[in-house]
């Protein structure tokens, strides 16, 4: 089954468990991933915005990788990087105008959200479901 | 979807596929210090050599390369005999031999209990081991800006006739990757050395933090289609900025009856 993943600013209190959920759930040989998820002011009194990748269609990081270690994933909907095929040129955390790639250095990888394989951490923690992954009818 | 037995297990792979990839997602602990997902593989190092045979082949066996080595239908794989090993052992002699102060080849090394080389040490020895997937990384990215010069015992990587590489653009692919940090390089402020040229990194206009070299971005602007502007901003940058944007949509969108 197709879905989407929907993000609702308004509903967003800022509190920072999806970027906890995103951690622990990339956490990768006893290391906790970097959250590819931030909750971030809004620039209006209490509004938060969660920033995360839009999946966009025909992305700048696609674009900008030129080894191709970024794939379209068509069971979730997510472009996902390879971390075998990247070589951390850095392009693509430098070309995506959203800035939703980005470096772990911990984990010494370039990421970006995967949609966590199709059940996104971040959705199913979310206290107040500013973020939402959900069925789409086709 | 084939079936292969490695070590006595049975394991599904796709009809094709090298073998050192079945291997890598069995976990199996094979040392293979040429190969790249990004590039082909390339069979220089010999270090992921293990040895094969099928039922029909009447008790005959042979040694391959797993990186290069597609795999088929009722492949019978060992990777851990006493010969593979004595194998890997006599390869990582040799490589101490050709790289005695490499931390990367003396660790591997000592893993299979070689801990000093039984040949002569070259006179003036560096970390290459020529395994060429700096080169072949440079080439996948399109920059070919280096290459393994001379032969034999004088062969080295280095970009042509030594001089400061024309068509490098310092994205660090080929240092990053290189499996015994041979490639150096230096970054200092918003200046980024390597192979003997410098770079100005383009800077976050909001932190002045440093991002991308000029060279590269430009690169990706002319051939990739990336508007000039993304480079402006890091992704810290973005992410505070997008932030704003989306906020002014979403305190909008909740004005405006719907
Ligand atoms: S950092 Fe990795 S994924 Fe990003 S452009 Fe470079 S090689 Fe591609
Ligand atoms: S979907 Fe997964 S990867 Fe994406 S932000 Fe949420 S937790 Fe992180
Ligand atoms: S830094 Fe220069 S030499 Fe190294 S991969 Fe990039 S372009 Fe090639
Ligand atoms: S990885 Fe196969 S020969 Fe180097």
């Amino acid at each position: 089954m197709k879905s989407r993943f929907i993000v609702t600013p308004i509903l967003c209190t800022g509190c920072r468990t999806c970027e906890l959920a995103c951690s622990f759930t990339h956490a990768k040989d006893g290391k906790v991933g970097r959250s590819r998820i931030y909750p971030l002011a809004g620039g209006f009194k209490d509004l938060y915005v969660p920033v995360v990748c839009l999946q966009c269609e025909d992305p700048a990081c696609v674009k900008s990788c030129l080894v191709d270690a970024i794939h379209f994933n068509e069971n979730t909907g997510a472009y996902e990087i390879n971390p075998e095929i990247c070589v951390r040129c850095m392009a693509c955390v430098a070309a995506c105008p959203f800035g939703c790639s980005l470096f772990d250095p911990q984990q010494n990888l370039v990421i970006k959200c995967d949609l966590c394989g199709g059940d996104p951490a971040c959705a199913h923690f979310c206290p107040t479901k500013a973020l939402t992954y959900k069925p789409i009818a086709v | 979807m084939i079936t292969v037995t490695i070590n006595g297990k049975l394991v599904r792979a796709k009809e094709g596929e090298m073998l050192l990839a079945v291997l890598r997602r069995e976990k199996i602990d094979i040392p293979a210090l040429c190969h790249h997902e990004a590039v082909e593989p390339y069979g220089a190092c010999r270090l992921c050599m293990v040895e094969i045979t099928r039922k029909e082949w009447d008790g005959w066996k042979n040694m391959v390369t797993s990186c290069l080595y597609p795999v088929a239908d009722g492949l019978i794989i060992q990777t851990h005999t006493t010969d593979l090993i004595e194998l890997r052992k006599t390869i990582l002699d040799l490589y101490l031999a050709r790289c005695p102060n490499t931390p990367e080849i003396q660790d591997l090394a000592a893993q299979y209990g070689v801990n000093q080389t039984s040949y002569e040490q070259v006179a003036d020895p560096n970390d290459c081991i020529l395994c060429g997937l700096c080169t072949r990384i440079c080439d996948r990215m399109g920059f070919s800006a280096i290459s393994a010069v001379n032969r034999g015992h004088g062969r080295e990587i280095a970009p042509p006739l030594k001089n400061a590489p024309p068509d490098c653009v310092g994205c660090l692919a080929c240092a990053l990757n290189c499996p015994t940090n041979y490639i150096k390089f230096k970054d200092i402020g918003y200046t980024r050395e390597i192979w003997g040229r410098k770079f100005e990194l383009l800077r976050d206009a909001k932190t002045g933090q440093p991002t991308i070299t000029k060279e590269f971005a430009e690169y990706l602007s002319k051939h990739r289609n990336i508007p000039q502007d993304y480079f402006e901003l890091n992704d810290e940058s973005h992410r505070k900025e997008t932030a704003l944007n989306l906020g002014k949509i979403a305190i909008w969108s909740r004005e405006v009856p719907q």
